[in-house]
């Protein structure tokens, strides 16, 4: 079944394999002990950015709810992302000097990058106790994501300097259920793999030499014919122990 | 290509793919770019010693079932 000097026991290799599976299994667990596990605890982004120099106070409210209300993914809204969404920025500056903003911003995270992002810009910037409306219809993304998403609403200067933002987190729901294109996809992916890999087994044969019959001393019956094309007529003629004649001679 | 070799790719794919479903359903968390490659590096992971496992034994009852003298099937 096997050579002794190429291929190891069956023994020795599954002791290995065993080994090495077992020392996987000891750094994953390692790596699981420094990433903390309670996923749903608690946002990993500061809750509310504000910036104190400014001297801003502000709020914005998600269809007549403060958005405060919802800091990390276990209070997310429960939103549907085929519907429209009117949020109100309001803001004021308590101190003397005034504050003036001109851009009204709403940004969604996945994987860190701002997968979608809502901007109302004024043509005059306004100073502070004003009021800002703004209307998300996210119906690009309708049919395509669902799940806890992270939303930052910010507050803009005319210079560009972020003024006032906050993180929220809202629980879209696709509209009829998982009825979103990365649900199914993912869906269709892991049956896919679970597919394969219940016929995994079947690789094993693969590669896997049958074993060869014993080799006989005995020579083989018919060898090769060498009168091929390629060789020339000479090679092919029978030898001749008599040199043809030289001509005549008197 | 062994069987073992082939359940460990399938279950780093089923749990990759298990992350990003969770977080479908309302599950995880993966608005932030960090804690989101560190839930789909610890999937994969455990995904595929799992899989590994699994082709390892389906591998072992394939070679028991099927004598080596048979040729083998195709992919």
């Amino acid at each position: 079944m096997f050579c002794a000097g190429h291929m190891r026991p069956p023994r020795v290799h599954a002791a290995r394999v065993g080994l090495s599976i077992s020392i996987l299994a000891i750094a994953v667990v390692a790596l699981m002990v420094n990433v903390p596990i309670p996923a749903r605890a608690s946002a990993s982004v500061p809750q509310a950015v504000a910036t104190p120099a400014a001297g801003i106070a502000a709020g914005v409210t998600w269809n007549g709810v403060n958005i405060s209300t919802a800091p990390a993914d276990s209070s997310a809204l429960a939103i549907d992302f085929s519907q429209s969404a009117n949020l109100k920025y309001s803001w004021s500056s308590p101190g003397s000097a005034p504050i003036s903003i001109n851009d009204a911003r709403l940004q969604m995270f996945y994987f860190g990058f701002a997968v979608s992002t809502r901007d109302v810009t004024l043509s005059t910037a306004q100073s502070s106790d004003s009021n800002l409306p703004l209307n998300w219809t996210p119906l690009a993304i309708a049919n395509v994501l669902e799940g806890v998403y992270r939303l930052t609403a910010s507050l803009v200067a005319p210079n560009g300097t972020t003024m006032w933002s906050e993180n929220f987190y809202v629980r879209g729901n696709a509209p009829l259920g998982l009825v979103a294109v990365i649900p199914i996809v993912l869906i269709v992916i892991a049956l896919y793999e679970v597919y394969a890999l219940v016929r995994s087994g079947r690789y094993e044969a693969i590669g896997r030499k049958a074993p060869t019959p014993p080799a006989s001393s005995s020579p083989p019956a018919n060898p090769p014919s060498q009168t091929s094309g390629d060789q020339p007529a000479a090679d092919a003629a029978p030898p001749s122990d008599n040199p043809p004649p030289s001509g005549g001679a008197s | 290509m062994s069987a073992a070799s082939h359940g460990a790719a399938c279950g780093v794919v089923i749990g990759i793919v298990l992350v990003i479903f969770l977080q479908q359903i309302s599950y995880l968390d993966l608005s932030d770019l960090v804690p989101a490659l560190e839930y789909l590096l610890i999937g994969g992971v455990i995904g595929g010693l799992l899989g590994a496992g699994v082709g390892w034994v389906l591998g072992r009852r394939y070679l028991a079932h099927h004598p080596m003298g048979e040729p083998a099937p195709s992919k």
